[in-house]
């Protein structure tokens, strides 16, 4: 047999990880040898572009999800129950076993009013109080997207509704997959690593070392053309975002080789700088986005 | 001399640290498990990519005496007007160094985490950089007026 | 006997609504849409880089980010005072036609379908007491395959959009010029492959489902009607080579067509937790300033209005303006007219993608004005969509934002008349007022997107009401 030889083996594994965690869960679970878990996903401050990206997802897709490696039993945009019935589900889980995906912030000013998720018996629950009620029962805690891991847009000055990420109101282990959105193998690696193994290694922030240890800088496609100082001047070029202001150099995450949407394209692909959005602090800490004025030769 | 040996003793580690990488790669079959392992060896690789510039720094800044004896002094006024914008380069002042971070990877668009040049940002690189090997990687252009 | 149903959440929508109505004899006499959700982007916006504002706003939603992305760069343009080429149209207009098709497709199979359709209770995410389903089993577990299927099929609207926009959702192709990249023939014959399956798919499933389930809830083409005032920015329209391909600005009130003057346009803060010097202003006047403490509002939904008057926007407005669909008003006539609308759209993406010159660069290098003012009005997904932004020493010094949700979901002015989804859910009939499924067919079929409505604000005073149990 002819052995590939084009490929380049950082490439193919990162991609193959994914879909081989995966796979692996559901053969497990098809065996026996473990469980389906439940899964209440909170869609909290924020846009719901987490679940949306989630629907993204492929190998495993959203289906295989569903389906055959975790049981949903709450998430506001796909639910089919509504009103009290709904949040009936959502409290009676608590006696039981689950992971908590959270996306979007939680709103804390003026009690949390400003982000209701829904009426139980009566009484409006806060964001603030669904996470403080099902964040310490949850077997994991999963911050999905910049807004759960740190705040994110939803926090950007001057945070009017006083938003906050999910390890700030929770005192427990809180896994974080930053990104806006996070990238939907990103959640799916961590979910199937969760269901075969565990906790996979997190780095010092929190998050899975397997997608966000290695620079985006370190290997940019367009690498080449920094080293040798041939800056883009404007959106659409070819060449190193940096001089536009690319958060690529502070940005750990696999974005280079996993890129998105069926591995299709990527930001700096699209001849735009990478925004950070997958490092803390964003949005705030990482614009401005796009400058044209920045010194390109002293 | 010293620094120079210390570089080579790092510089050798790092180098046998990516072989076993490379060994173990070889015999690992597990998916994750060599994930690991080649995000082991993109760091290595950061790190002696690193070395390398501390080395050529190390070796310009000894190469030219003129800065050493006859650094250039900055006032704050003077230092405020390096802010990476419109041709003027991107001096940010550190512990009464100042350095040029026009090119520096990790001011993209002449800002860093909200920071902006022309300033002395010795606080914030206290708090954020405490104990990393940064400062000697950058290209020094003078000092601050005591 | 009068009675007040709560539902809430409304689930399958993006955001959090509530739907609280007021029930007499089985006929529901008043309702209060309420969302649930504040985060106030216009003050976050304020003092930033304008040519941030696009990536910016588009994290206002999840599910139709490039809208944002649009509204934001036409402002951008219409301040900047910069004449956009039609390649540059043609590109960001396809970006925006894919949201259209990611959007339209999902909300059809995975936000309306289970309103209409006996969902598999041994999956956890569906167990739900349904009640009214109508299908038979065969027709029925047909639409529950399609559920699945039409999940590959969203999913290459969006691989389509990152094709040109980079990734989604929010992505970095839409911007000020047209998009930032360039269609190379490789990229273009790829998205006419993608765009190829998915129109097979809305032909030979989407558009027959749609009509399964109209054959069998005949009395929802009675139900919900609304106003039945319309109102539309335009999309994909005014091509110096192709002209309009679907529409122009126009409004629809009284039978009559006219078109739409953008000063007629005003905001008003009667009943939401705003206060102001004025009640009513014009979009480019005033943010308001949130007040909790305010009587008599019962919502932070603004109230935005069109020569005084509530109007509805989204597909069945476009589809009525622009005379493609004229069946009727209601809660079934939107979910058709928003199905036909995709076929219509994967149309004009034929269309634009036909026409892209390979390898056009539209971007330059932009300098912001130290003083200016701009607005980007245009329909997305889900209708008419402003932004209004005002330049100041070169940042953002004011930013206005009317989304399409704010429309149809809008409260009351002080002549008290209600929003068009309140309105269109009063006279409804209710078989069963402990499972009021009339409610949330109805208010789904206004598509609601209550991230985009990010002054919504609830006042979270409880009120003893007869709780839904299901």
């Amino acid at each position: 047999m002819k052995k590939q030889i084009n490929s380049c083996p950082n490439q193919t594994e990162k991609l193959k990880l994914v879909s081989m965690l995966a796979n692996k869960a559901i053969m497990a679970i098809k065996n026996g040898t473990i469980k389906k878990r439940n899964l209440v996903w909170l869609e909290l401050t924020g846009c719901s572009g987490n679940i949306i990206s989630l629907l993204d997802a492929a190998n495993p897709g959203f289906k295989n999800l569903a389906t055959q490696m975790v049981n949903i039993i709450f998430d506001n945009s796909l639910m089919v129950a509504e009103g009290q019935a709904a949040m009936e589900k959502l409290f009676a889980i608590t006696a039981d076993d689950y992971i908590l995906v959270v996306e979007g912030a939680i709103a804390s000013k003026d009690n949390g009013l400003y982000n209701i998720i829904g009426q139980f018996n009566g009484q409006p629950i806060t964001a603030y109080r669904a996470i403080n009620e099902l964040g310490p029962k949850a077997s994991y805690v999963i911050a999905m997207g910049a807004c759960a891991s740190d705040g994110g847009i939803s926090a950007g000055r001057p945070n009017p509704s006083g938003s906050l990420s999910v390890q700030s109101i929770l005192n427990r282990k809180v896994i974080k997959l930053p990104g806006c959105p996070c990238h939907p193998d990103w959640l799916t690696g961590t979910l199937s690593y969760i269901l075969l193994y565990g906790q996979p290694e997190l780095d010092n922030k929190d998050r899975p070392t397997m997608f966000y240890s290695t620079l985006i800088h370190d290997v940019c496609p367009r690498r080449p053309y920094f080293d040798q100082g041939i800056f883009a001047e404007k959106l659409g070029d070819k060449s190193c975002m940096f001089k536009i202001g690319c958060r690529g150099p502070v940005t750990p995450v696999d974005c280079p080789v996993r890129k998105w949407n069926q591995h299709v394209n990527w930001p700096i692909g699209d001849d735009s700088p990478c925004i950070g959005c997958a490092q803390f602090g964003f949005p705030d800490r990482m614009e401005p986005f796009i400058s044209y004025n920045t010194t390109r030769e002293v | 001399m010293s620094e120079q040996h210390f570089y080579d003793k790092d510089f050798n580690k790092t180098i046998n640290d990516i072989n076993d990488t490379i060994d173990n790669l070889y015999l690992t079959e597990d998916c994750y498990e060599k994930n690991k392992l080649l995000n082991n060896l993109r760091k290595q690789i950061a790190n002696i990519t690193m070395m390398m510039q501390n080395n050529q720094n190390y070796s310009k800044n000894n190469i030219e005496p003129v800065t050493q004896n006859d650094p250039r002094v900055f006032t704050p006024e003077e230092l405020s007007t390096y802010t990476g914008k419109n041709g003027n380069p991107a001096y940010v002042a550190v512990n009464g160094v100042v350095y040029d971070m026009t090119n520096v990877a990790a001011w993209g668009g002449a800002t860093h985490f909200g920071l902006t040049p022309g300033k002395d940002l010795s606080g914030v690189f206290a708090s954020c950089h405490d104990g990393q090997p940064i400062l000697s990687t950058l290209p020094v252009v003078g000092v601050m007026a005591p | 006997m009068s009675e007040r149903l709560v539902i809430n959440p409304v689930t399958r929508i993006s955001g959090f609504l509530e739907i609280d109505a007021t029930v007499e004899d089985n006929i529901v006499t008043d309702t209060h849409t309420k969302g649930l959700l504040f985060r106030g982007f216009e003050k976050m916006l304020t003092g930033r880089s304008p040519f941030d504002a696009v990536y910016f706003t588009q994290r206002i939603c999840g599910i139709c980010s490039s809208a944002h992305a649009m509204a934001s760069t036409m402002a951008l343009e219409d301040a900047m005072d910069i004449e956009v080429s039609d390649q540059g149209k043609y590109l960001r207009d396809i970006i925006h036609g894919c949201e259209y098709l990611q959007n339209h497709i999902r909300h059809f199979y995975q936000y309306t379908l289970p309103d209409y359709v006996a969902m598999p209770q041994n999956n956890t995410l569906f167990i739900a007491k349904q009640t009214d389903l109508r299908l038979p089993k065969i027709k029925n577990d047909l639409l529950v395959q399609h559920y699945f299927d039409s999940l590959d099929i969203s999913r290459s609207a969006h691989e389509m959009l990152a094709v040109l926009g980079g990734k989604a959702p929010h992505n970095h192709g839409v911007f000020i010029g047209g998009i930032t990249t360039q269609a190379t023939k490789e990229k273009i014959s790829r998205l006419f492959s993608l765009l190829h399956n998915i129109t097979e798919f809305i032909d030979s499933k989407m558009v027959p489902d749609t009509q399964t389930v109209a054959q069998y809830y005949q009395d929802y083409f009675e139900m919900g009607k609304g106003y039945g005032n319309f109102l539309s920015y335009g999309c994909f329209n005014n091509y110096s080579q192709l002209g309009t391909l679907y529409l122009n600005p126009f409004i629809y009130h009284d039978g009559i067509k006219q078109v739409l003057d953008p000063e007629r346009i005003t905001e008003n803060i009667a009943t939401s937790w705003y206060t102001d010097q004025t009640e009513t202003y014009a979009p480019n006047e005033t943010i308001a300033e949130p007040d909790i403490a305010k009587s008599q509002a019962y919502s932070w939904v603004k109230a935005p209005r069109y020569n005084g008057l509530p109007y509805e926007s989204g597909p069945l407005a476009r589809m009525w303006l622009s005379g493609e669909y004229r069946h009727g008003i209601s809660a079934m006539d939107r979910t058709i007219a928003r199905v036909l609308e995709a076929k219509k759209i994967a149309a004009i993406i034929k269309v634009l993608l036909s026409n892209l010159i390979p390898g056009t660069d539209v971007q330059q290098v932009y300098s912001v004005p130290s003083t200016a003012f701009g607005k980007g009005l245009i329909d997305t997904t889900r209708g008419a969509l402003g932004h209004w932004l005002k330049i100041e020493n070169q940042l953002i010094s004011f930013y206005q934002i009317i989304a399409p949700t704010t429309w149809n979901l809008s409260t009351r002015t002080e002549d008290n008349l209600p929003g068009p989804g309140e309105k269109a859910l009063i006279g409804t009939q209710i078989t069963d007022p402990s499972n009021p499924v009339e409610l949330g067919r109805i208010i789904r079929s206004f598509d609601p997107c209550i991230s985009c409505a990010t002054h919504i604000y609830q006042s979270g005073n409880l009120i003893n009401s007869i709780q839904i149990v299901s």
